[in-house]
Formats: structure tokens, sequence, C-alpha cells
């Protein structure tokens, strides 16, 4: 027979108050390097004492307690490695580019979907005029019948900070759905691309019946082509996620989507700074005519020639840079 | 015997030691969110009040700021958004201020701490569970899967778990000495579920009505109490000599 209850609580209580202690500290960062030792000693000894409660004491509160304190003191012992300031240079230099090739195929596929779209939209209103006016949305094709371009009044209500600020925001927003509709398995990223892709096309085209397709131009030049290749890779992201719950492999379902999830979501983390970065030259660059079209679209290319060079070539490795590695995906 | 099993995350340590931790429930979570969000809803209207001011611009100084507010007001929505939950998490070992409230925790499947990616992933996956209204997806599935876990938190591999406040004192609590009491040193040990059971008496007493309280003790110390009859009705002549002895009973192996 163990010893009573009360007796075994008033023995061991000490130590579980020490450790409980020397958590809070831990907790706050204030926990020197000798305490540490003490520390572990103490989630030992706290270990020991669950096993002696589960045995003689199940379902009592000190069990409860012991499994409580045994659960805080796991957590922090086996943390997983700080992921701060190195961890996020390393994560640009070398993990997110790396994700992206090694994801290629879907980032391929949300490309295919997003030009499909394009060529969609674009079809539907060279073909029947009339499609525009269920493609196009009412207030863009009220200024193209005007024949001026909705975007030279952005600046003329806001300046040019707020409009980046707001174009960025929205920008990412999108871009995070995009990604989180992946759990429609797919078809929400799906429709987002298709869909994206259909409006670009049918504003590009009724802009080209109309002969404003230079003015379009000139407005999207300078932006288009980073901000675009971000869609299509967030698209890829979402693709990744669908295909997990779809398709999870030789893992059960659950945890297939717990790796992909983790996959995926390093795409859309490492494009934010960009789509934030675009956004700028998406408020100050592109609308109005203080820039030449010809500047504007220099730097366009020039932005996007960058941002898929970092892309493609950041941090490769030997391997890479010989041959596809066995475990790439397809 | 236990009850109804709650919803349990089994971890298995390195120490060879099983931990049971006790899993939230829609309930916790829907609180922790109603306290997250009402405090983000108050953030922003201090906020909303200090911009108009700026923007109105009543003093006249501020002309050059209104741009720089119209900026960050953008920013800052955005960062309650979607930041606030993430960086809270991570830097408050998976606890935003509503989770700390409510006393919840994110966890990863296995029982250890958030990182950035898993606490970004479901939390990014808030778009897709406040769909079509009001988390009416995030609930739909934490009333479908086992360990109540919203949809951002299938794809993250994350759930919460409960931290209960257990008062140990109730165990090493001196026992009362106003009412000298014969120790029956020699009487049976307790069995733990006993012990249980009476400190759960004990600290429930002073709220129950009279008579229950009476009944209840009664039957307690017919359980626990001396063999012989006449011991026994004098521990039950008051209320406060029952518990009296109870409690000596359950101190009395100290």
């Amino acid at each position: 027979m163990a010893t009573p209850l009360p007796a075994y609580v008033a023995q061991r209580r000490t130590d579980w108050d020490a450790l409980q202690a020397l958590l809070a500290k831990q907790r706050s960062g204030t926990l020197k390097l000798g305490e540490l030792r003490t520390l572990d000693t103490l989630y030992r000894r706290a270990s020991a004492d669950l096993a002696h409660a589960q045995t003689f004491y199940a379902g009592t509160d000190v069990h409860r307690f012991l499994n409580q304190l045994c659960g805080q003191a796991y957590a922090s012992i086996y943390q997983p490695p700080r992921e701060r300031w190195p961890a996020m240079r390393d994560f640009f230099r070398r993990e997110f580019p790396a994700t992206l090739r090694r994801e290629r195929g879907f980032v391929g596929a949300s490309a295919v979907l997003f030009i499909l779209g394009i060529l969609l939209g674009a079809l539907v209103v060279l073909w029947e005029p009339r499609g525009a006016e269920l493609l196009v949305p009412a207030g863009v094709r009220h200024y193209v019948a005007q024949g001026r371009m909705w975007t030279d009044d952005i600046l003329s209500v806001a300046p040019p900070n707020s409009v980046a600020s707001g174009i960025a925001t929205n920008n990412l927003t999108v871009t995070i759905v995009t990604f989180a509709l992946g759990l429609t398995g797919g078809l929400g990223t799906l429709f987002l691309l298709v869909n994206n892709g259909v409006h670009i096309g049918a504003i590009s085209a009724l802009c080209a019946r109309e002969g404003m397709l230079g003015g379009l131009l000139d407005f999207i030049a300078a932006h288009g082509p980073v901000e675009l290749s971000i869609l299509v890779i967030a698209g890829g992201a979402g693709l990744m996620v669908g295909q997990a719950l779809i398709d999870p492999g030789e893992l059960p379902r659950g945890q297939a989507l717990a790796v992909r999830g983790r996959e995926a979501v390093k795409l859309v983390l490492g494009c934010a700074p960009f789509l934030a970065l675009i956004g700028v030259v998406e408020g100050y660059v592109s609308p109005g005519d203080m820039f030449p079209t010809w500047l504007k679209a220099g730097l366009g290319l020039v932005l996007g020639a960058l941002f898929w060079a970092y892309l493609l070539r950041a941090g490769r490795t030997e391997a890479e840079a010989t041959g596809a590695p066995a475990d790439s995906a397809s | 015997m236990r009850s109804a099993p709650t919803p349990h995350l089994d971890v298995a340590t390195p120490e060879r030691v099983a931990l049971t931790l006790p899993i939230a429930g829609i309930g916790y979570r829907c609180l922790a969110w109603l306290v997250d969000a009402s405090l983000l809803f108050f953030f922003w209207l201090v906020a909303y009040f200090v911009f108009t001011l700026l923007v109105s611009d009543v003093l006249g100084v501020f002309q050059a700021l209104s741009g720089v507010g119209q900026t960050l007001l953008v920013v800052g929505v955005f960062a309650t958004q979607w930041l606030y939950w993430t960086v809270s998490e991570v830097f408050f070992h998976g606890q935003t201020v509503g989770k700390r409230v409510l006393g919840i925790r994110v966890v990863r499947t296995d029982g250890s701490p958030v990182g950035v990616y898993e606490s970004a992933v479901r939390n990014l996956c808030r778009a897709v569970d406040f769909l079509p209204m009001l988390y009416a997806a995030a609930c739909v599935s934490m009333l479908l899967t086992r360990q109540h876990r919203r949809l951002g938190d299938l794809l993250a591999g994350t759930l919460l778990v409960r931290e209960e406040r257990i008062d140990l004192d109730k165990y090493t609590a001196a026992p009362s000495t106003s009412e000298p009491l014969p120790q029956d040193t020699g009487a049976r040990p307790l069995s733990p579920e006993d012990v249980e059971l009476v400190l759960s008496f004990l600290s429930r007493a002073p709220g129950l009505a009279p008579e229950v309280r009476q009944r209840l003790g009664a039957r307690l110390v017919e359980r626990v109490g001396p063999d012989d009859a006449e011991a026994r009705a004098a521990v039950l002549v008051s209320a406060e000599s029952t518990e009296a002895f109870l409690r000596a009973r359950v101190q009395g192996a100290r």
C-alpha cells in the first residue's frame, strides 16, 4: 500500500512548488544557467511522481496537478529551436526559394490555371462584346466608355502612401485567402485563380477593343509582373493544401495536412514582404503620368526578372544544380 | 470512477511517462475569441477617435501627419486582423490575451509549443474558418472532430489544451485544533478515493444547505469513521464536529 495521499503531497510538494517557480522564471526569460540543472532534476522527479500518482492515486486532483505540471515542464524543456533572426535570414536566403523550386509543379499548375482564365476572359469579350457586361465591373466599364483610365483618379483622392498601404494590405489579404481556400479541397483556390484571370483577361480585351490597351499596360507594367507572380505562387500554395486533402499519399490524412500545410505556408510567408514592396511601386509609380511608360515597363521587367532570378537561383545547392534530387515533387 | 471521458491529448515523454492534457472545447475557444475580439474592438475605437481628431485637425498642427495617420490606420487594421494572433502565439508561448484569460494554450499535436509556421498556418486559415459568417465553418469542424480542432488547426497540426488551476493546499491544510478529538491512529488507512471524496466534501461544505451538509457528512463518517456506534454518535452531534473529525481523519496519516 502506498503512502496516504495527504502525507505524500506534504512530502513532495516543496519540489513541485520549486519546479513551478523555475518554470515561471524560464517563461519570463530570467532563468540562470545554474538553475537549469535544478529545473532538469526537478522535472525528472515530477515525472517520477506522476508515474507514481498514475498508479496509486489515479483520478485525484494530485494526479491532474502533476499531469499539468509535467506538461508545462515538458513544453519548456523540449522546445523547438527558437525561430528568430538567424532563422529568418536563413529562410529568405535559402529555404523559401528552395521550397518554391521543390514545389514548382504546383506553382506551374497554378500559372496554367491563371493563364487559362486570362485567355477565357479575353476570348469571351473579343468574340462577344456584350460579354463585358458580365465579366467587367460596372465602374470600370463606365470609365472605359468615357475613354478614360479608372486608375487616373486614384491619386486625386488619396496620397500615394495611403494608396500604397491600401493596395499592399488588399493584395496580402487576397494572397492569404487564396492559400486558405486550399482547405476546400483546392476548389476555392482554383476558382479564385481562374476568376482573377478571367477578370484581367476581360478588362484587357475590353480596353483593347476601345483602343485603350496602351493606357492599361502603362498602369500595370511597373507592378504587374511581380504582383501576378505572387498571386500564382499563393495559388500554388493553395493547390498544395488541396492536394494533401484529396490525396494524402502514404500518410494519414491528418498528418499529411499538417506536413503539407507547413510547407505551403512558407510560400505565403516568403511572398509577403515582396508583396508589400510591390504595393509601394503600385502606389507611387504606376498611377498617373509622372513617369513615362518606357520607364514603368523597364522597371516592371527588371523587378520581375530580379524576383524570379532570386526565386530560381538563391541558395541553390550542388545537387540541385547538377540534376533534380530524387525526392523532388512533380 | 471517472465520469464521461473528456477529450484529452496523450503525450509520451522521453521520461517514459504518459501525460494526459485536457483539451479546450468549443466553449473555451469561443470565449477566448470574444475576449480577443473585444480587446481589438476597443483598441480600434480609441485609435479611430485619435485618428479622426488628427484628420479634422482641430489644433491645426498635424497637417503633415494625416497622410502618415492614414497609412498607419490601414496597416494597423491589417496587423490586428492577421498579425496579432501569430505574433502573440509565437512570443507568449501559444497564448493570446484571450487565451491567457481563459487559461488555454495552443500546442502541436505532440504537446510541444507552436512555432512560427504552425501558428501562421492556423491563423491565416481564419479566412476560411470564418466562412460563411462568424466562424460557422470553424464551429462545425470543432463539433465534428474528436479533439475540437477547427480547420486551421487541422492544417497546422495544432490543438488547444486547457490549464486548470488546481489547489493543493487542501491536502496540506493544518487540521483545525479548536476541538480536541480522539486521534484514532489505529484505524485502517484511507484509500486515495476516500481522501479525495472527503476533501472535495470539505471544500464544498460551507456552501451547502444545512440538512444536506449534515446528511452528506454522516454518510462520509459512515464510510471512513469509527466502527463502534458510540464514537460515531459523538462525532455526529453537529456539522462542525463531523467536519472536524473528517479533516482530522484525512490528515491523520501525516
